[in-house]
């Protein structure tokens, strides 16, 4: 029980912390790479834990971050939604894979969040880039995936929760 | 559910989870705030006698011009006066500090530390020293966001201080530290380095407020318009404290205002049926 309490309080620390990685101010040419910290966390949480992360707490959280951000209401709660469904598709298999391999398929889910979003933003005529540029956190995101896969890996196995 | 917000049913919801963001926003400046005041806390005494002899001298500087200005507005007021126009108002300022920027690169704006608790409301002009800054756009309870200038969402209306000549600012698609005017002829009398003025239209920013400075005019044939950069005056990307206008031409503060009336009204109701027992 206790466990179960330390480890939930785990999920929602994690969240706490991405959060404030998504609104803490970068210079404005860093901000066009701002990763995508809080897909990260859903992706490792909804492959290791889907039991108590899916889209239903994907979609909370994304409500949380439009929040935080300021953005349109639902635009990061479908968002993470479609990034905790599509990872939870591909969760058995992304378990087997190398974290190289794993790294490549968080690039093209980001980028379908990233993409998700971007059609949202002009249908709804929001400030959008009207670049590609737009795509650049999917890629960064893929290049931080091994420390955020190392680092929760961590934290979880010297918390010995599973 | 986005449907719903497009036509404003989501406030309430909105206002209540802006009351969760403010901790975060305060967490994500904290870097901030302890860097400032650390370079607070290790500055020099002698450091702190220059910036005191500069102030002083500005102070100075600032007074003699504000007597000048005093006695140009006494004299204003006595001609519009005359002139059966409505007089200026005096406009009393709120200052407020930002807290953070939006993390979204496309969208100029920022977080300020002031909501609708200090009666912060939507549309209510956002000024810098040098001038203006922006438009509040969202209000929750103990923060708001600010569209700045500069947006490529956000217009303004403008006019040149030197011959009156009116304009329309837009922030830049390409450039985000600059304004596009819009819509000039190009025989209209606007050249680099004119400072232009906010003209008051669209009762969003008061009156005569400086907005920005004509850096480059292109006229060319083969286009009906001319292509005009300004640069806004206002310290943008610099800046941490701003000043919020109380404004009684703009239409957010009627609205505020009798909001607060017919809470004062129900009051005296309610004190009134009080009073008998």
């Amino acid at each position: 029980m206790a466990g179960l309490v330390r480890f939930n309080s785990l999920i929602v620390s994690s969240f706490i912390v991405t959060g404030l990685l998504a609104i803490v101010p970068m210079p404005q040419w860093a901000m066009y790479y701002r990763p995508e910290w809080v897909a990260l966390v859903v992706i490792y949480w909804v492959i290791n834990n889907p039991e108590r992360v899916g889209i239903g707490v994907a979609w909370v959280v994304g409500i949380i971050v439009d929040a935080l951000t300021g953005s349109l209401f639902g635009l990061h709660a479908l968002g993470l939604a479609l990034v905790a469904y599509l990872a939870l598709r591909l969760r058995l298999r992304l378990r087997l894979f190398s974290v190289s391999r794993q790294a490549s398929v968080v690039l093209v889910i980001v980028g379908l969040q990233l993409l998700l979003i971007q059609w949202l933003q002009f249908l709804f005529d929001l400030p959008r880039g009207t670049s590609m540029m737009f795509l650049a956190p999917a890629i960064t995101s893929a290049l931080l995936w091994p420390l955020a896969w190392v680092l929760l890996g961590g934290i979880v196995r010297s918390l010995d929760l599973n | 559910m986005i449907a719903d917000n497009r036509f404003g049913y989501m406030d309430h919801a909105r206002q209540a989870l802006g009351l969760i963001a403010t901790p975060f926003h305060w967490l994500a400046d904290t870097p901030v705030r302890v860097g400032n005041s650390l370079s607070e806390l290790l500055v020099s005494r002698t450091d702190l006698l220059e910036e005191n002899a500069r102030l002083r001298e500005e102070l100075l500087l600032s007074r003699q011009r504000l007597l000048l200005a005093e006695s140009l507005s006494v004299e204003n007021n006595r001609l519009l006066a005359l002139q059966n126009a409505s007089a200026l108002l005096e406009q009393e300022v709120l200052p407020a500090e930002i807290i953070n920027v939006s993390p979204n690169p496309y969208s100029r704006r920022f977080l300020i530390s002031k909501g609708s608790r200090d009666g912060v409301f939507v549309g209510q002009a956002v000024l810098e020293a040098n001038g203006l800054i922006g438009q509040v756009v969202q209000v929750m309870p103990f923060t708001s966001w600010v569209l700045i200038i500069t947006d490529s969402s956000h217009v303004t209306p403008v006019e040149v201080s030197r011959n009156g000549e009116r304009a329309l600012a837009r922030g830049s698609q390409d450039d985000d530290t600059e304004l596009d005017l819009e819509f000039v002829l190009p025989t209209q009398d606007i050249e680099v380095g004119d400072t232009l003025i906010s003209s008051g239209m669209g009762l969003v920013y008061p009156k005569n407020y400086p907005v920005a400075e004509v850096i480059s005019v292109r006229r060319s044939p083969d286009q009906s318009y001319a292509t005009i950069k300004a640069r806004p005056m206002a310290r943008v990307s610099s800046t941490r404290h701003v000043m919020l206008v109380l404004d009684a031409g703009n239409p957010g503060y009627a609205a505020v205002v009798e909001e607060a009336a017919a809470a004062a009204d129900e009051e005296s109701s309610l004190a009134a049926v009080d009073s008998p027992n």
